[in-house]
Formats: C-alpha cells, sequence, structure tokens
C-alpha cells in the first residue's frame, strides 16, 4: 500500500515536470507576440525573436491606429461572424447527429456517409466555386455568407454523432416519450444537456477556426466597414516594401486577446466536474 | 445552467435569423467608425453609384494618392469607394479577378497592379479588361514623351495589341548602394563617379564587378548580402525572358549564369550567405554581419523604406546613417513598382473621372501634379519620404538629394537607371518561376544539389506546377 | 407495437437533418459539382469563362498521377502526417489519461489542460514566421544559443536541408494540434458515466488497468473520430507548409494541398488540373478513412450495444438490490 502511494507521488513528480514543460512551450508563442509588440521595426527586422521588451509600445499603437486598422468595427465583425456561426453550427450539428442516432430512417446511413464524404473534399479547389457563386449573385460584403454555411458543418456533425452515440441512451428518450414529451422538446431539454461537453469543446475549436478565418473573408468581404480584424493585420502586413512590425504584432496581440478570453471562459467545461454531474442529467 | 446554455444557443439563433433577414439590405450595424474614415464610408453605403469610383488597391499608397486628390480639388464631383486587399496571403488577385469578372455596380473602376503580377493584367490572361489609355481620352505617345516615362515601364504596361493600358509613378530602376567608408578604405575614393568606373557601371557584364569583389574579400568585406541581391540584375540584363515564343521554358545563359555566380558568392565568401528579407540581412544593413557588406542593389525605396529604418541610426554618425551612396549598376535593372489600370467595362460616365485620376498620378508633370509631390516628399506635408518617380522630367526639377546619402542627389543616379532597365524579358508567370528557379539555385550553392539535377528538378517543377514544358 | 413506433418517429429523421441537407445545397452543392465537374474540362486561367469537355476525359488525372512533382507531394504528406500524427495522438492519451485519473491529483491540472491547446489559437501565418526566424541563417537565436554552448563552431543552414526542414515542419504540426486531440479525448473521458469508473475502482484496477481495459474501448467512438478527421486534415495541409518554406526547400516540404494551390493559383490558373488533382486526393481520402471505419465499426458497434445492454441489466439490478 504504501509503496504504491510513493510510487503515484514520484509519477506526479514527473507528470508535473513534463506538463510544466509543455505550458512553457505552449505560452512561448504569446510571450514573443507581446514582446515584440512593445519593439519598434527595426529591432524586429534585427532579431524577430527575443524575450527583452522595448519601450515602442505607444508608437506601435499611433501607427497602428493611424492605418486603416479600426479595432471597433473589426472587433463587432470578428465577433458577428464567430459568435453566430458558432451558435448555428454547434446546434445545428447537435440537431443533426440527433436525428442520426435517436431516429431509425431508411436513408439514415446513405446520408451519415454522404455527409463524411463532403468532409472529405479538400478545400483548395471547392472555394474557387463559391467565390464566383457568391460573386455572381453580388452577395459580397454580407456578413452571412460567411455565417449561414456553417450550418452544415460535417466535421462536427461526425464528432456530435461519435459523442452522442455512447452517452446519450435510448432509455432517457423512450422515459420523456411516456412522459408526453414532444421530440423537439426532449432534444432541447434532454439532449442538448447531456451533449454539453462535446458542445463546449465544439464551440471553442469552431469559435478559434472562425475568428481566425482569413482567406475567405479577404475575397469576399471588400468593403472596409465590413473587415474582420484578421483582414486588417492583413493589410498590415500586406504593404510589401515597409511593413511595420511592431503594428502587426501588437494587432496580432490584440486579435488573440478576445480570443482567449472566449477560449478560458468556455474552458471550465473541459475542466472536469461541471461536466461529470450533468451526463446523469 | 441548462437553461441558461438554451436561453443563449436560442438567443444566437434569433440573432442570426435576424441578421439574415436584414442582411439583404444595406449593412445593419455600423457600429461607430472614427470622423476619419467616413467620407469612404458614405461612398460605400450607396454601393457604387455614378459619383462613386471603385478602386482596388494592394497597399494604402494609391487609395491615399486619391483621397488627397478628392481633398484638394473640390470640384472633382466623384467620391471614392476603395478596396484594398494585402497580396501577403495571395487573395488580392483572386478576389480582383472574381470582381472583374462579375462585373456590375460594384465592379473596380480603376485597380492596381504588382510589378510581380502587372503582366497578367496589361499583356496576359486578364488584359481583356483593361482600357488603353488612349481611350480614357489621353493622348498617349506624346504626354510619355513629355513626362520622359522609362521605357521598361512603358513596355510592362502596354497590351498585345500597342497600346498603353498602364502606368506607375514610381520608378523602379535599380543602382548600387555601398557605404562610403569601406569604399574609401578598400579603393581610395566614395566618389559616385568613380566607384562606379571600378565596378564596371555600363558595360553590362559582371566582369569588373567580380574584380572588385575579390578586393573587398582580400579586406575582409562582403560585396553584397546574399545571391538575393543580385538576382534582380541577372533575372534583367537576359536577353530572353522564361518563355519562348512557342510557349516553352527557356533558360537563358545569363539566367542560367546565376546558379554560378549564387555559388561563386558562397564559396568565395564574397556574401554573407543571407536570405533577402531575413534577420540577417537587415543586420549587414546596420554593419553587424558576419562581416562588413560593401553595398545593396536596390531601386529608391529600398533606400528609403529598408537601408534608411535598419541603419541602426537618424542622423548622420549614428549607425551606417550618411555613410552611404549611390552609383549606376554594372548592369539596369529594376525591382518592384505598381502599376494603375481602368476597367474596360466601367459606366461611361466614370471614364472622364477616372481618366483625370489616371493623368494626375501617372502623367502629370505639374507641380501640382503627384509625381512632383512624390519625388519632394510633399504629398503630405513638408519632409515626407523622397522616392524615384516615373516622369524623368519631374525628377530632373526635383530635388533627390539625402541625408542619408551624406547630401547625393539620388535622381543624378536614378534617371539614367530607369533607362538601363528591360521591360521587354518578363512574362506573366515570372513571380512564380522566379521562386522556383531561386529555390534550385539556393540548394546548389550550399552543396546540397548538383548543377544539373537542379535544373532538372526546375524544368520538372515548372513543367508541374504551371503546365510549361521545357524547350 | 415497437416496430409501428419506430416508424412514426422515422420522419424525425429527415426533419432534424433538413437544416443541414438545405444548406449544403444552397452552399455547397455548386461548388462541390464545380470541382467534379471541371477536372474533365480544359477550364484553364482565368480570362477564359468557356471551357469544353475533353476528348479523353481523363486527360487531366493521367497527367497528374504521372507527375513525378505530384507523387513527391503525395509521398511528402504521407510522411508529414504519419510523423506528427503518431506523436501527437499518444502525446495527447497519455496526457487525457493523466488528467482524466482521479489517482493523481496533479497540481495546475486545470491549467495546464487550459495552456496545452493555446497554440492552436493563433494564426498559422504568424506561426511559420516566428519559426522561420527562429531558425534563420546566418543569424537567428537557434544558431546563437547552440553557438554559445558550443554545440556547433559555425552557424549552420537549418532551413536548406531537407529532413531539418520537414522535422520543423512536423514538429510544429504536433505542437500545434495536441492540445486539440487531448480536449476531444478528454471530452469523450467526461462523456463515460462516472459509475464505471468507480466499479473499476472498486474491483482494485490499476491505473494501467483502468485506461487500457475502462477508458479506452469507452471512447472508441471518439478515437475513430480523431482518427477519421486528422487523416483528412493530415492529407490535406496545407497552412504551415506552404507559409513555412512555400513547399521548399526543393520541394521537401511540398504537400498535396499545396500542390492543388500551386495549380490552381500560380501563374498558369489551371483550374482543370487542380479540380483532378482534388478528385484525386478525395478517392485517396474517402478509401482511407473507409477501411479506418471498417477497422473500427462493426466489431465496435456490436460490442457496445452488448455491453450498453449489460450495463443497463447491472444497473437495473442494483436498483433492485437498494
Amino acid at each position: 500500500m504504501k509503496k504504491t502511494t510513493s510510487g503515484i507521488k514520484v509519477a506526479k513528480v514527473v507528470i508535473f515536470i513534463i506538463c510544466c514543460f509543455l505550458a512553457v512551450l505552449s505560452v512561448m508563442p504569446f510571450v514573443i507576440m507581446l514582446v515584440n509588440s512593445t519593439r519598434s521595426t527595426t529591432e524586429i527586422q534585427q532579431h524577430a525573436v527575443s524575450l527583452i521588451p522595448s519601450n515602442y509600445l505607444f508608437k506601435n499603437l499611433s501607427i497602428l491606429l493611424g492605418k486603416t486598422f479600426r479595432p471597433t468595427v473589426g472587433f463587432m465583425n470578428s465577433m458577428i461572424i464567430s459568435v453566430c456561426s458558432t451558435a448555428l453550427a454547434t446546434y445545428f450539428s447537435t440537431l443533426t447527429a440527433y436525428g442520426l442516432v435517436v431516429y431509425d430512417w431508411k436513408l439514415k446511413n446513405a446520408y451519415f456517409s454522404f455527409i463524411m464524404a463532403i468532409m472529405m473534399i479538400p478545400a483548395q479547389i471547392t472555394m474557387i466555386g463559391f467565390y464566383q457563386m457568391v460573386y455572381k449573385i453580388h452577395m459580397t460584403n454580407h456578413l452571412s455568407m460567411l455565417i449561414l454555411p456553417a450550418i452544415a458543418s460535417p466535421s462536427m456533425v461526425f464528432f456530435m454523432r461519435q459523442y452522442m452515440k455512447p452517452a446519450l441512451s435510448m432509455e432517457i428518450v423512450q422515459s420523456a416519450r411516456i412522459d408526453g414529451a414532444g421530440e423537439f422538446f426532449i432534444f432541447n431539454r434532454i439532449a442538448l444537456p447531456i451533449m454539453k461537453p462535446a458542445i463546449a469543446t465544439q464551440a471553442i475549436f469552431s469559435f478559434v477556426s472562425s475568428w481566425n478565418r482569413l482567406f475567405e473573408p479577404l475575397i469576399l468581404l471588400t468593403d472596409q466597414k465590413k473587415y474582420t480584424l484578421p483582414i486588417m493585420i492583413s493589410l498590415l502586413r500586406g504593404d510589401i516594401y515597409k511593413t511595420e512590425y511592431g503594428a502587426v504584432y501588437l494587432g496580432l496581440a490584440m486579435t488573440a486577446l478576445p480570443l482567449i478570453i472566449v477560449y478560458l471562459a468556455l474552458s471550465k467545461y473541459i475542466i472536469a466536474g461541471v461536466a461529470l454531474g450533468s451526463v446523469k442529467g | 445552467m441548462r437553461k441558461r446554455v438554451i436561453a443563449a444557443l436560442m438567443a444566437g439563433v434569433m440573432a442570426t435569423a435576424l441578421l439574415v433577414g436584414c442582411g439583404g439590405g444595406s449593412s445593419a450595424s455600423s457600429s461607430g467608425g472614427d470622423a476619419a474614415a467616413q467620407d469612404t464610408q458614405q461612398a460605400a453605403s450607396s454601393g457604387g453609384g455614378s459619383n462613386v469610383i471603385n478602386l482596388w488597391s494592394f497597399t494604402e499608397e494609391v487609395p491615399g494618392m486619391v483621397e488627397k486628390y478628392i481633398e484638394t480639388h473640390p470640384d472633382f464631383g466623384y467620391t471614392v469607394n476603395t478596396t484594398v486587399i494585402a497580396t501577403t496571403e495571395g487573395a488580392y488577385q483572386p478576389a480582383l479577378d472574381q470582381a472583374l469578372q462579375a462585373g456590375g455596380a460594384e465592379q473596380p473602376d480603376m485597380y492596381c497592379a504588382e510589378a510581380a503580377f502587372v503582366l497578367k493584367y496589361t499583356k496576359g490572361d486578364m488584359s481583356s479588361y483593361a482600357m488603353p489609355y488612349k481611350d480614357l481620352g489621353i493622348d498617349i505617345d506624346k504626354a510619355i514623351a513629355d513626362a520622359k516615362i522609362a521605357q521598361y515601364a512603358v513596355d510592362i504596361g502596354t497590351n498585345a495589341d500597342g497600346d498603353v493600358d498602364g502606368l506607375g509613378y514610381q520608378a523602379t530602376g535599380g543602382a548600387f548602394i555601398y557605404r562610403r567608408s569601406i569604399a574609401k578604405d578598400v579603393f581610395g575614393t566614395d566618389d559616385p563617379a568613380q566607384i562606379a568606373e571600378i565596378l564596371g557601371a555600363g558595360t553590362n557584364s559582371w566582369d569588373k564587378f567580380w574584380e572588385a569583389a575579390a578586393k573587398l574579400a582580400e579586406n575582409n568585406v562582403a560585396i553584397v548580402s546574399g545571391d538575393g541581391d543580385v538576382w534582380h540584375a541577372v533575372e534583367n540584363s537576359s536577353e530572353t525572358g522564361w518563355i519562348n515564343a512557342d510557349g516553352q521554358l527557356h533558360i537563358d545563359p545569363k539566367r542560367e549564369a546565376f546558379l554560378d555566380i549564387s555559388k561563386n558568392l558562397i564559396d568565395n565568401k564574397w556574401s554573407n550567405a543571407t536570405q533577402d528579407w531575413q534577420d540577417a540581412w537587415f543586420a549587414d544593413m546596420k554593419g553587424q554581419g558576419e562581416k562588413p557588406v560593401f553595398g545593396f542593389f536596390g531601386p529608391a525605396w529600398l533606400i528609403n523604406y529598408t537601408l534608411a529604418p535598419n541603419c541602426g541610426g537618424s542622423a548622420p554618425g549614428e549607425g551606417t546613417y550618411g555613410d552611404w551612396a549611390v552609383c549606376a549598376p554594372p548592369i539596369g535593372f529594376f525591382w518592384g513598382g505598381t502599376w494603375v489600370m481602368a476597367n474596360k467595362n466601367m459606366d461611361p460616365e466614370k471614364v472622364a473621372a477616372v481618366s483625370e485620376l489616371i493623368n494626375w498620378i501617372t502623367l502629370d508633370t505639374t507641380e501640382d501634379g503627384l509625381q512632383y509631390k512624390w519625388a519632394n516628399g510633399t504629398l503630405n506635408g513638408e519632409g515626407g519620404t523622397k522616392d524615384a518617380v516615373a516622369s524623368g522630367t519631374v525628377m530632373e526639377k526635383s530635388d533627390g538629394s539625402l541625408d542619408f546619402l551624406a547630401g547625393q542627389n539620388m535622381f543624378d543616379v536614378f534617371v539614367p537607371a530607369n533607362d538601363y532597365a528591360n521591360g521587354k524579358n518578363l512574362t506573366q508567370f515570372d513571380e512564380n518561376i522566379n521562386l522556383y528557379w531561386r529555390d534550385q539555385a539556393r540548394m546548389y550553392s550550399v552543396g546540397e544539389k548538383s548543377r544539373d539535377d537542379a535544373i532538372n528538378t526546375f524544368k520538372q517543377t515548372v513543367n508541374d506546377n504551371l503546365g510549361i514544358s521545357a524547350e | 407495437m415497437n416496430k409501428k413506433k419506430k416508424t412514426g418517429y422515422a420522419k424525425y429523421g429527415y426533419i432534424f437533418t433538413l437544416p443541414f441537407t438545405l444548406t449544403f445545397l444552397i452552399f455547397s452543392l455548386y461548388p462541390t459539382l464545380y470541382t467534379a465537374v471541371i477536372g474533365f474540362t480544359d477550364l484553364k486561367g482565368i480570362g477564359k469563362t468557356d471551357f469544353n469537355f475533353l476528348a479523353n476525359p481523363f486527360e487531366n488525372f493521367q497527367a497528374i498521377l504521372s507527375s513525378p512533382t505530384f507523387q513527391l507531394a503525395f509521398k511528402n504528406t504521407v510522411v508529414l502526417w504519419l510523423c506528427n500524427f503518431i506523436p501527437q495522438l499518444l502525446l495527447a492519451l497519455l496526457l487525457a489519461a493523466w488528467f482524466t485519473d482521479r489517482r493523481f491529483k496533479i497540481k495546475g491540472e486545470g491549467a495546464f489542460k487550459v495552456l496545452f491547446y493555446m497554440p492552436n489559437i493563433i494564426t498559422a501565418a504568424t506561426i511559420a514566421i516566428l519559426f522561420n526566424a527562429l531558425f534563420g541563417y546566418p543569424m537567428g537565436p537557434v544558431n546563437d544559443l547552440l553557438m554559445r554552448f558550443g554545440f556547433i563552431s559555425a552557424p549552420f543552414n537549418f532551413l536548406v536541408k531537407k529532413n531539418i526542414a520537414r522535422g520543423i515542419v512536423i514538429f510544429i504540426q504536433t505542437w500545434m494540434w495536441y492540445g486539440y486531440t487531448m480536449i476531444i479525448l478528454i471530452s469523450g473521458i467526461l462523456g463515460i458515466s462516472p459509475e464505471i469508473f468507480e466499479a473499476a475502482e472498486v474491483d482494485g484496477a490499476n491505473s494501467f488497468q483502468t485506461f487500457f481495459f475502462v477508458t479506452l474501448p469507452n471512447i472508441k467512438t471518439i478515437l475513430l473520430f480523431t482518427l477519421v478527421t486528422s487523416l483528412i486534415g493530415g492529407l490535406n495541409m496545407f497552412d504551415i507548409p506552404r507559409l513555412f518554406q512555400n513547399g521548399g526547400p526543393d520541394n521537401a516540404t511540398l504537400t498535396t494541398g499545396v500542390f492543388i494551390y500551386n495549380q490552381a493559383f500560380s501563374g498558369s490558373y489551371m483550374y482543370n488540373r487542380a479540380a483532378a488533382a482534388s478528385m484525386i486526393m478525395f478517392v485517396i481520402i474517402c478509401a482511407a478513412s473507409g477501411l479506418l471505419f471498417w477497422l473500427l465499426r462493426d466489431r465496435d458497434e456490436a460490442k457496445l450495444k452488448k455491453e450498453i445492454k449489460k450495463r443497463e441489466r447491472e444497473m437495473r439490478r442494483a436498483g433492485k438490490g437498494a
């Protein structure tokens, strides 16, 4: 008995050291980013990576705000796109997965294969058709073009289905039916809460990736009023003959900040406890 | 808890539904942009009506000029709706192409292209959208002669029918920019005329330049920082471009020689073996690289936008500031530049206004013209950055002296430099072919690959990526 | 009776999946068909809007398959994916096991879980630039460090060495994604009923036994998800190889994703070839993930069903006993 506890103690120390090492690796780029946002462009060009802060933070800020970088506009647009597409994607993916797990219908397996197939098409070239379509129907500069497609997120449906299969027992559904609950009621009030840990993780990933999305917004949002934060950063970087790196890093740091906040807010679902209680509804 | 999650989700869905509902109309939430952006924003919300010119660019340079024009010409009668998309992520061209093809009220009326891809728009696949300047009502031949626009820029901006459809405002003819102190130590003089002589200016050959390199190496000085510095000169010196008349890949002997140049620069320690735009390259400008570097090949913008900020000071005596001079290069070349074009399919009512803007930017030689202000650094008030401009006429009457060059008038060198540059050996594929070529040259020069292997891989890559077979 | 009810509920299957179907039809049908069709045509260059079907419909496909660059790109893609995915999955599994094992209450566990995902938050472009600068030549932080500690006497040009460049891409991919995989796995483990773990603990199972005999079998569906999505993501790997060295040096990090992008957007605008290459990759990915499904699903599902029933019976019995 004693031996095992001391074994666990040693293991705990080893694990702790490994974790600390990984944590340092994870935090490094943020530190470099923050430090660089206080350094001048010249300092960065001479040594792109440094841990010693300089005193150009306010100068960088004034350069940043002197250009087309308007944090409030970019923040609002990024927020609208990310929040809406995350909400739509998580809700409808769970709904679709529920339809695939709970009900037995003729085309169920075929439909699942179809979802898997569209997930596997390489995106680089498919996007050309999408841009073409959006430009032809003159729907550029509509944020909805970047939000609505999120309703059909195949990989998220796949995840929800995989998660739901073992986690949602049919008995709960059956007993709710016996109590006279409607199908949508059962989904909203019983299935969704059970799926909370899955929804939280997918919401984080979806939010992060849509916040950082660059290529599609760059091509589809050409009006300055519709620019997202990453578009504004890309503009800063795009001044090919004289890039203001200090301002770029400051902009990057400002872009990452809301993400970190959202992530930390949702991360409590990743940390055990909250989720464990909910399984038994 | 559960309720709150559902409520939040529902709220999200509702918000989106609302958003979609009014998404069809004009933009819903314009959450307080600042005042400076207000005029362009007003223009944008009207979706490009008849008194709005849609301008597409990849930097804020041209939009800034146009805004200035409107500000100083209150009777112009048009506003400008600008779209700026950076080239960094490669999104500018796909977006511009889609917008030109889609047409409609939001199509670009005026657009810009960078040297790396301008040929696609002036004479390549997208040239059918460019309106020749003569259709803008500009007497183009006379205007070019009066302004003394460099021939290379005209050649690049001429379409397959021989009509000019694009011109720039900047001159990017290149020179050799060197350190005065090193010149004095090694060659006993820092006079641009004599250094030009030593480097073999105007000989159109590298022979004297390498002699100088050997002499500098004896003094433990690298003549250039890396092979990227000489590439633009090598590229421009060749008689033929990458594609021959049959549409096949052709390697000009002078470009093939770049492999050997690249290797010599490393093997003979004639360079610091840096790569352009990397840390070590910038350090060489400050004189803090592995060994001192004599100079850089570049146009005027390299001096003002790259060398000056990286020289380690901002007044004579600090860093390498004031220790520089410009002289004619052994081989003429140009590097970079922006061309301005008009859309053939634009609303005919806008043609006069677009013509007015393009004329002001590219051909106006008066002191009210853009180029005079650009050359003297006065577009945004006194003391701005001076740059070489497309018009020789303007440069002749402008003052290009810089403290950074210890008072030398850079236009004395850059006006003739533009005449040496060659605009006839370019293709619309150059941006990528050059990348592949320089990648293979690097592999050969560092000894990772044999010369033949490098050439074969290059041919294969071009064939597979661009569908262009070797001759 | 049971059967009758099932058919009655079947319509909800269609209703619940309807939003997905509609959205797909509106936004993705045209782009998907476009990609599928133009591979058989001569659509090339962006200025050309009309196109014809080729006399030999598979000409583009043959050109791609016989191209040494595509073959190299495919080889690179598989190598880069396998070499980053295997360590990534093992690390993620290990961490997930540690973090969900009640016996190791690791100090700062919550903080670690949160931190490990952080590299994924920064955009790929920034990370690629940072790594490029880290390994700069002849001056760069890595070279400076190695020289200061005397490991090398002269700066080393890392970025022209093919295998080092590949190694850096593999490291970046692993480092960016292990946190993501870990979170997915943890969420899968959290979905397991705590009673199962309690039962294992009562039976005196140690950490290894719990992990291999309780945790792993119960997250098989999530593992399948991880494998399949990683396969798809890995075989489409694009951002880092393109931004880090643009597929170089000497095509060492050229992936099929970068290859397709080059076909479509670099100078020649060979949309048809790019589409053909995309379809080839599509078929390969379908086949590979089909294999994964086949390997993991059938046995798995039958077993799971049995286990659920068994568990339910046990629970009922336990409930009765109490």
